[in-house]
């Protein structure tokens, strides 16, 4: 294998691939990236990939000349910091042969023990998974979506999700498919975020498909977003998910695969309240600004600031106590009132959260009493479900 | 029943052996006035106990009283008992003693110009007969138990017979600084006691001076008695006192020692309000060294409970136990209880318990390995490896990422009240550089290589578990896992005796697995729950549904399923009720291990610089609320001796 490549599109590709590289594991495969260099329809390209066993990336760079196609396995950490380094070079070459693989600078040059190349662990091929072959079991839901779309899917309900929670299923976030609807939803157990969007159902195949996806896979895909235009391929199997993102011109630019979260998701439906009699409809910075004041003086277990609305006034105090600390009071004008007057308590962590992925200016919340949940919106396609703390 | 089977039987009640004998001798002595006692024993005082005074004498004309029963010069009147002041007022022990065997008592007060002499032995008294001797008392008990076959039978052996003698007159001793004690045993001086030291120094001599250093002074009056509800009028008590620190406690109770107007007791309330102190401080099963004297008016007090007045009733025993629990309080507080390196280990048991002479510190030394299993309190408690801690404790944590581990500010903030340390008194440190751990721990330089610039650490992190650092004593080890526990543990417990703990609420119920048992359980423990922010109901015969979770623990990344499984079969297993102070403690105690920062977890610089700072702000910080110790010292002196300077 020999390859000139673009030192910057190498550095971005390494940087995205090694989010799939595994930490510590007596694999060292896992600890290494396969680099390989492709000719396609005469169109020189270089492949990378990375798993750790649970999810796997494969990114395409096509700012190379493939000298002479092949590839090769070496540590991940080493060409990442290599590849970073050499800052002073617009191109670097590799070359690899058998398990040594060499890279040079205009003034330097590395050479790095690697591995066989095939003991790296196949990684399907998209195609292949939509399509269905002898080895890999067709797909049960495919469908294409805008990439824009979907990152503010992802973005609107990633933060809600659990961690290290016991109960698996909400350590991921709820990918639900159904018609011309698309949801996704992610809960921790004390409160849950669920973003809707239309898909165009010019898809043949409208099935519909729900998975948990976990929450190392979204936050990579996260990463692996670039432009809101491209397209975003979603194939599920039993078993996993696959992403792949790019462009007509550059169509497959980034795989992202992952395994599935194992374990039914909560009845989310269930937890969103039907009879809140009390609306309030604020401005978005303007409460954001004040929770987060209010919070100043809170403590790890003094955590609740307590909203006191007053519809008359069309005001909201926000006060919080940290008995060995101190107090603070903050006042919000609301855009509007309706209902009874109302104090409740709320860890203000999860209310900054959710304003941050709203990108509206006017948010609608919802309440009934000091111990039932409070339920926040933007238009129908967003709605966040929030417990309150009782405060002492 | 002829008089003297009569009173060999009342006898069996005093006199047990012969340390009763010497007891009894020696508080009559005490209560003459005494400032010298010779106590000579012969064959373990089986053959001979001789107990003489310069006390007051005994009047001629009261000498052939003295040994019979119910004959006592020191009540006069049944309102007497209500203040006895002396150690005797039953009249009893030298009349049984005859009962039992040959007795002699030579005295002589000092109006009278030579001693008078008498002798009884069985139901024979004789006539007092003149002698001569200085002004005093000796009183001679041979042949103990000459008349009773069986119960010469059942005493030990003559050194376990002596030693149950010396230790009487040891426990009589440490309340009575003033007085010379000499304890002869067939000729040989085998305690020797001068007149005059400080109680402190006299408590010294008798429990061992390798102890010195370990013994924190214990002090209160009656202004520190919290004032009792109206009408009970305040009792004036007064108590001085040495206690260990929790390095030194005892398998047994047996290094307690308690008097009360001088008089050594075992009472109940006061040893529960010792173990009281130290809860949290000393490991179970382990009880603190104290010695606590007491004086209150001789009103408050009956002490004729049992013949050998050991036991006594307080008329107001719960302010007994409040006074005494806060005056060791309060000394545990103000003390540094961090036990140094020599007395938890490194061969300090070797030393202290082998008095012998300076040159055996070095012989012990070298072989006392710093790293092996010499680390245990000498005793047969085998002591983890660092190694399996980290292990134990790695299987509980959730994957942390340093900064995220402590919250002290909240704290640190709880346990002071006020000033705060100057925040110049904080390094800078450098810039986001960790300088805990691993580099700083492998350095050992290549001899010739460059010398690396020094910046010491004022904190250096070893394994991601201990702390090491430097006080004026010398160097100090922490386990920060229990440090960082014992401060938790302190706060919470504070916060909730204000307030129950914030509660989060949750979407659904949690459901927790449980064994039917348990669900049934829930009810008693309702009001235990509640008090820590957790409601949970039953979900199903087999489960539990957890529907609110204190805040706190969910920002610690403790997950509510765990906990609650770890509290249900707590309570199973220890038989929690829904009051129990103690309950509420364990189930603090399970909250601050599961939140506290594990061993293993790394820590940034001023995380480090929190925690250690904690240490000396926290209440009972030296050991963590399982009684294991957070720091270790290792004093420059130690230092020196182990590297063979001193």
């Amino acid at each position: 294998m020999k390859v000139i490549c673009d030192r910057g599109a190498l550095q971005d590709a390494v940087n995205l691939v090694s989010g799939a590289v595994a930490g510590r594991t007596p694999r060292v495969q896992l600890t290494c990236v396969k680099v390989a260099a492709e000719r396609r329809d005469g169109v020189g390209e270089l492949v990378l990939s990375a798993t750790d066993a649970e999810i796997s990336m494969r990114v395409r760079v096509s700012q190379v000349d493939v000298q002479q196609p092949g590839e090769t396995l070496i540590p991940a950490d080493k060409l990442r910091a290599i590849v970073g380094a050499e800052d002073a070079d617009p191109t670097l070459t590799l070359d690899a042969e058998a398990e040594v693989c060499h890279i040079r600078g205009t003034d330097a040059h590395f050479k790095i023990f690697g591995f066989p190349p095939e003991d790296f662990p196949p990684i399907p091929d998209f195609a292949d998974v939509v399509a269905g072959t002898a080895q890999i079991p067709k797909s049960r839901g495919f469908f294409s979506y805008r990439a824009g779309a979907l990152d503010t899917l992802v973005a609107r309900t990633l933060f809600a999700t659990a961690r290290e929670n016991s109960r698996y299923a909400i350590n991921g976030v709820l990918l639900k498919r159904e018609g011309k609807r698309i949801e996704m939803v992610a809960t921790d157990g004390r409160r849950m975020a669920l973003s809707r969007a239309a898909i165009p159902s010019t898809d043949k195949e409208a099935k519909g498909v729900s998975c948990i996806i976990p929450t190392k896979a979204l936050a990579q895909l996260q990463k692996l977003y670039r432009d809101p235009d491209e397209v975003v391929q979603v194939a599920v199997t039993d078993t996993q998910v696959y992403f792949s993102l790019g462009s007509e011109k550059d169509p497959h630019r980034a795989v992202l695969s992952s395994n599935l979260v194992e374990g039914a998701f909560p009845p989310y439906e269930d937890v969103i309240p039907k009879d809140q009699d009390k609306k309030v409809v604020f401005d978005r910075d303007a409460m954001a600004s004040a929770v987060r004041r209010a919070a100043l003086l809170t403590n790890e277990e003094s955590r609740g600031v307590r909203l006191r609305f007053n519809g008359k006034q069309r005001q909201l105090e926000l006060t919080s106590r940290a008995p060995e600390m101190g107090e603070a009071q903050v006042t919000v004008e609301l855009n509007s009132y309706e209902g009874d007057d109302i104090e409740i308590g709320f860890n203000p962590a999860f209310i900054i959260d959710v304003l941050k992925v709203i990108s509206e200016q006017e948010v609608v919340m919802e309440l009934k009493s000091p111990n039932k949940p409070g339920v926040i919106k933007v238009g129908s396609d967003f709605l966040y479900v929030v417990m309150p703390v009782n405060l002492q | 029943m002829s008089t003297l089977l009569a009173s060999q039987i009342a006898a069996g009640e005093v006199i047990e052996r012969p340390a009763s004998v010497v007891k009894e001798l020696v508080e009559n002595a005490l209560d003459a006035g005494a400032t010298r006692v010779a106590i000579d024993l012969e064959q373990g005082g089986i053959e001979l106990v001789r107990v003489t005074d310069d006390g007051g004498g005994i009047l001629r004309e009261d000498l052939s009283l003295a040994l019979r029963p119910h004959a006592t010069s020191k009540i006069d009147s049944a309102d007497d008992l209500d203040r006895v002041g002396t150690l005797g007022f039953r009249g009893e022990a030298l009349a049984s003693m005859v009962s039992v065997a040959r007795v002699a008592i030579r005295s002589r007060t000092a109006g009278e110009d030579g001693a008078w002499e008498i002798e009884g032995e069985g139901s024979q008294v004789r006539e007092p007969r003149p002698a001569s001797g200085p002004v005093g008392t000796s009183v001679t008990v041979r042949t103990l138990f000459f008349n009773t076959p069986a119960r010469r039978k059942f005493l030990r052996t003559m050194p376990t017979e002596q030693g149950r003698c010396v230790d009487v007159v040891k426990e009589l001793a440490i309340a009575r600084p003033a007085v010379s004690f000499v304890v002869t045993c067939d000729g040989r001086v085998t305690l020797d006691l001068s007149a005059g030291p400080s109680p402190r120094r006299r408590a010294v001599e008798v429990l061992g001076k390798e102890i010195d250093p370990e013994l924190i002074e214990v002090h209160a009056d009656d202004h520190d008695a919290p004032s009792g509800p109206g009408g009970r009028g305040s009792t004036p008590m007064a108590i001085w006192g040495l206690v260990g620190r929790p390095s030194i406690a005892r398998a047994t109770n047996k290094a307690q020692h308690v008097y009360l107007n001088g008089r050594a007791i075992r009472d109940r309330v006061i040893q529960h309000a010792i173990m009281e102190a130290y809860r949290g401080l000393i490991e179970p099963g382990r009880y603190p060294t104290a010695v606590l004297l007491i004086e209150t008016s001789p009103q408050a007090v009956d002490v004729n409970v049992h013949p050998a007045k050991a036991e006594v009733r307080f008329r107001d025993s719960s302010l007994v136990h409040s006074v005494v629990l806060a005056a060791i309080r309060r000394s545990l507080r103000e003390a540094d209880l961090t036990p140094s390196g020599f007395n938890t280990g490194f061969g300090g048991i070797g030393i202290a318990a082998q008095p012998q002479g300076p040159g055996i510190d070095r012989a012990i030394l070298p072989s006392a390995s710093p790293a092996g299993g010499t680390w245990d309190r000498g005793d047969s408690r085998p002591a983890a490896s660092p190694a399996a801690f980290v292990e134990f404790f790695n299987r509980f944590s959730p994957a942390r990422t340093p900064g995220a581990a402590l919250s002290y500010d909240a704290i640190r903030r709880a346990v002071q009240d006020g000033d705060t340390p100057s925040s110049s008194e904080r390094e800078p440190g450098p810039p986001r550089h960790d300088p805990s751990g691993d580099e700083s721990s492998n350095g050992v330089e290549p001899p010739g290589s460059l010398p690396v610039p020094v910046t010491a650490p004022r904190l250096l992190q070893v394994h991601s578990s201990y702390i090491v650092t430097q006080d004026d004593q010398g160097m100090l080890i922490i386990d920060q896992h229990a440090l960082h526990e014992r401060a938790m543990f302190e706060y919470l417990l504070a916060r909730i005796a204000d307030r129950p703990l914030e509660r989060q609420q949750l979407l659904t119920p949690v459901p927790v697995p449980a064994t039917a048992g348990q669900v049934e359980m829930l009810d008693a423990l309702q009001t235990l729950l509640e008090r820590i922010g957790i409601e949970a109901g039953p979900l199903g015969p087999t489960t539990i549904g957890v529907r609110t979770f204190p805040s706190f623990l969910f920002d610690r990344g403790v997950d509510p399923v765990d906990f609650m499984q770890g509290v249900l079969c707590r309570a199973e297993a220890e038989g929690f009720t829904p009051d129990s102070e103690q309950a509420l403690r364990d189930v603090l105690d399970m909250m601050s291990c599961k939140a506290a920062v594990k061993a293993g977890d790394r820590m940034s610089h001023e995380e480090l610089d929190h925690l250690v700072r904690l240490r000396t702000e926290v209440e009972r910080s030296s050991n963590c609320p399982h009684g294991r110790p957070t720091s270790i010292r290792i004093t420059v002196k130690d230092l020196e001796r182990m590297f063979g300077r001193s």
